[in-house]
């Protein structure tokens, strides 16, 4: 696979969208037909790549749109240092660097015929976001969906649109809330910390995977929450996040004990993560 | 049988200039051994483990991974990367550093094939002396190494006749290329260093795999002050970084060694770093090297060539942590 | 000499004047060694092949979490702990000095003492007289000879950064090459970099390198770093009557500004 490993793709930026505060989604288009089928020929939901400004450097992202939606990938970032800067500092019809798809994926085929429910906070649903799009993309073949999404404030929710339609669809249910002290006085969801709004809700585990991303606190809080409830811990699927270069399993960066984020991740069922060392998190 | 009297070997390394190879051998600066390109009229050092490694041939300290064209607009294409892959003979090098470049070979083409690693590896040919001493740092034979080992060489190069000749033994193609180069002859190899095993590899690699939280770790790295000399020196030692480096014609993204021993290796952009202290980094240097590797390439990450030892003015000595984690296992 | 070093060292550790003291280890090399038990002072020696400043570890985290902690320390470290001082890079009365040199045990001091001690027993200490040597034969070069000579020295450096991390004055809590907006210093182990680094680096030490000569020691590459420092601490001497070490409240050269300084390079 892939001799010459950091070339990367070309991209264009379609559009761009503020989501909150420091956090913008790009829509990219790929530079040529030829790179966009290659790369679609490898994607699946779950993947990670590199985006970056030449000259400033790669910063490591999730793909946020899901593979059925082949003309296009997207990401959704913060602003958090020098080359987050330099990618918000491109406008619209300028162009960055691509590598990837890199990592595991969601074994999506594996939860046909089964309930989801996708629990994320914060910045942490743009992962998620990709899965969810490609299962109501794909909405026949599985069960029940539900998305449990929490952010500390109204102005901290990303992809409000989409949030608006899931909320509108008859398929799938959508439950979303802020913190405490986070809510604005029109705001109609709910108020709490995710965990606390997840325990309320009682999911039923028969059946059913859960997805799981967000801050390390919401997932430790939350994970008792779901074994309460009895789902297995490899029927709990979550991302890892690690400080990542090559992305491709060499610069030795990004592991957690034995396990590699960038290639035997970032997608990890609870099962696994428990034989992972936390103190190496 | 084919036989070099030992103070002929620069005739060899000439005559392998003569036929267009690069020639990479242990040369004597001044006290100072060092692994660099040899020209004619170097006094080749052959009873030292050199400051540098087998390793910087194929997998340089700095290297151009991608480049770009500028443009003043903003924009940028990218630029043609030459690879530079020169035929290269690497004469005398410790069986150590042979040994290294096996494990590197594995994660260097762990699914991901890196184009340069490989295209300097297949022109580089490997010649290695065995070793007839070894000093108290080394300690090959606790790793599955040997003085005489033949791991990722293409040739050895054994002492014989009480030092005064070398055999010369083929182990690959590219090693009986360079047989003709040497003459027919006949000598009594000498018996390699003997260097007794200090510690049981296997077994350390089971300890690391169940003691990640062991209080250990916690006094085991006070001397170690965070710097990559240790990780730079080692032949298997492969982190690095990815940094652009640009005027306002050209990028130039770089591959730079890095080392999982500086405080900024792990850190998060949120400030977050899962190996806050030196502990933590130590730790991950030994498990890397021990358990983590051989859990996934079936070799250790380390050779014990005693590099790390040698030089380390904190008298941080990954052997003896070896020990004293086998004694712990007990 | 030991047996003096070693009692007090347990004393101040029986008495909890220090929980932990510093020095060197009876071991080849005479790596650092960490000493919390009195009873295992019997561990601590002092040599001249002792080379590692100790003064360093004052700046690492763990260590820092485990003051009062005593230092056993030879003039050059003795230097380094004034400095240390004068900088407000140590937290009052927290370290002493074990003081020691060649074959006798000084005694006790906190910075003060120990300023008040280098004043009276090695004032004036600067380079070694084989070091001046280097220096002199380097000086006799023409400036395109010593270039050369700088830039085959600086192309063998990795960047490991050892000799940082074995200096006490480096104790920037995130060093300039770790910054990367902008990234002023190239982080790749090649020509312009490793010449910035290392020039850099000496200068960031002028007037305040006590001349241990731990970065040397400390170079995997055996690069000649100590020629530097010295070139520095003369021109700093004979600029700035810069004497780092010896006034636990003195005022580091590049650190300070006099209206007395030499304004004439600026036109």
């Amino acid at each position: 696979m892939n001799d010459d490993l950091y070339k990367p793709f070309l991209m264009r930026i379609e559009s761009a969208r503020d989501e909150a505060p420091d956090v913008r989604t790009f829509r990219l288009k790929f530079a040529d037909e030829g790179a966009r089928a290659e790369f679609f020929g490898r994607y699946r939901v779950g993947q990670f790549g590199l985006y970056g400004v030449p000259g400033e450097g790669e910063s490591t992202f999730c793909v946020a749109s899901p593979p059925t939606r082949a003309d296009y990938i997207e990401c959704t970032f913060r602003k958090v240092g020098r080359v987050t800067q330099a990618l918000q500092d491109l406008e619209v019809g300028q162009a960055l660097t691509f590598r990837g798809p890199y990592g595991n994926h969601f074994p999506i085929d594996s939860w046909k015929g089964r309930d989801l429910l996708f629990i994320a906070g914060g910045i942490a649903l743009p992962p998620m976001r990709s899965v969810i799009w490609n299962i109501l993309d794909r909405r026949a073949e599985f069960g029940k969906v539900a998305v449990v999404y929490g952010a500390r404030s109204v102005a901290d929710l990303v992809y409000k649109q989409e949030l608006a339609e899931w909320a509108a669809r008859p398929d799938m249910t959508l439950v979303t809330t802020v913190d405490p002290g986070g809510q604005t006085p029109d705001w109609k969801g709910k108020v709490g910390f995710v965990p606390a709004v997840l325990k309320e809700l009682s999911p039923a585990a028969k059946n059913c995977v859960a997805v799981l991303c967000g801050p390390p606190i919401m997932i430790k809080l939350t994970l008792p929450v779901l074994a309460g409830r009895g789902f297995a811990p490899q029927d709990i699927y979550t991302t890892l996040e690690n400080r990542m270069k090559c992305g491709v399993g060499k610069c030795g960066r990004c592991n957690v004990g034995s396990v590699y984020v960038c290639k035997d991740g970032p997608v990890f069922t609870l099962d696994e993560l428990s034989r992972l060392p936390a103190g190496d998190m | 049988m084919k036989t070099i009297a030992i103070d002929r070997l620069p005739d060899l390394a000439q005559a392998l200039s003569k036929a267009g190879y690069r020639v990479v051998a242990p040369v004597d600066e001044g006290g100072v051994v060092r692994l660099r390109e040899w020209t004619k009229g170097l006094a080749l050092a052959l009873d030292a483990v050199p400051v540098n490694s087998v390793k910087d041939v194929l997998f340089p300290r700095s290297e151009v991974v991608a480049r770009f064209a500028l443009e003043e607009s903003g924009g940028f294409t990218p630029a043609p990367l030459e690879r530079s892959a020169p035929k290269t003979v690497v004469l005398c090098a410790r069986p150590c550093d042979a040994a290294a470049l096996s494990a590197l070979d594995a994660v260097f083409n762990w699914d991901y094939r890196d184009g340069s690693y490989n295209a300097r590896r297949a022109a580089t040919t490997v010649v290695s002396l065995a070793c007839f001493k070894a000093d108290e740092h080394c300690f090959c034979t606790s790793v599955n190494g040997a003085p005489d080992g033949t791991a990722g060489a293409d040739a050895l190069l054994r002492p014989a006749d009480g030092g005064k000749k070398l055999v010369f033994e083929a182990l690959s193609d590219k090693g009986r290329q360079l047989e003709a180069m040497v003459s027919d002859g006949q000598a009594v190899p000498d018996a390699p260093a003997a260097l007794k095993r200090r510690f049981d590899s296997a077994a350390v690699g089971r300890w690391l795999a169940s003691n990640f939280e062991s209080p250990f770790w916690k006094e085991a790295a006070l001397a170690c002050l965070g710097c990559g000399a240790c990780a730079y020196a080692c032949p298997v030692c492969h982190c690095f970084d990815l940094q652009d480096e640009s005027d306002k014609k050209e990028c130039r993204r770089l591959r730079n060694w890095d080392s999982c021993g500086f405080g900024l290796f792990t850190l998060h952009a949120s400030g977050h770093n899962p190996r806050p202290d030196q502990s933590a980094r130590w730790r991950q240097r030994v498990t890397h090297k021990f358990s983590i590797y051989p859990q996934k390439f079936k070799t250790f990450a380390c050779t014990g060539c005693g590099r790390c030892a040698r030089l380390c003015q904190a008298g941080m000595a990954i052997a003896e942590t070896c020990e004293r984690i086998e004694a712990l296992g007990r | 000499m030991m047996k003096a070093l070693r009692e007090a060292a347990a004393k101040l550790l029986q008495e909890k004047r220090a929980v932990l003291v510093i020095g060197y280890a009876d071991r080849k090399g005479r790596p650092a060694v960490f000493v919390s038990k009195p009873e295992d002072c019997g561990r601590l020696v002092y040599d001249s092949s002792c080379r590692q400043n100790l003064a360093a570890y004052l700046g690492k985290p763990e260590l820092r979490a485990r003051l009062p902690v005593a230092v056993v320390a030879p003039p050059a470290v003795l230097r380094s702990l004034v400095v240390l001082t004068a900088e407000s890079q140590i937290p009052a009365g927290q370290v002493l000095a074990l003081a020691v040199d060649h074959d006798a045990f000084l005694g006790v001091f906190d910075a003060a003492g120990a300023a008040e001690l280098l004043r009276s027993k090695f004032p004036d200490l600067g380079p070694e007289k084989a070091l001046l040597e280097r220096v002199a034969e380097l000086s006799k070069k023409s400036a395109a000879e010593r270039a050369a000579f700088w830039a085959e020295e600086f192309a063998k450096c990795t960047r490991c950064y050892a000799c940082r991390a074995a200096c006490p004055g480096c104790y920037c809590s995130r060093c300039i090459v770790e910054k990367n907006a902008p990234q002023w210093v190239s982080t790749a182990a090649l020509g312009h970099g490793n010449y910035t680094w290392n020039v850099m680096r000496a200068f960031h030490q002028s007037g305040r390198c006590t001349l241990c000569g731990a970065c040397e020691a400390a170079c995997p590459q055996g690069l000649p770093l100590m020629v530097l420092n010295a070139v520095l601490d003369r021109e700093a001497l004979a600029e700035f009557d810069a004497r780092p070490g010896y006034d636990p409240e003195g005022k580091p050269v590049i650190g300070s500004w006099s209206a007395e300084d030499d304004h004439s390079y600026m036109r």
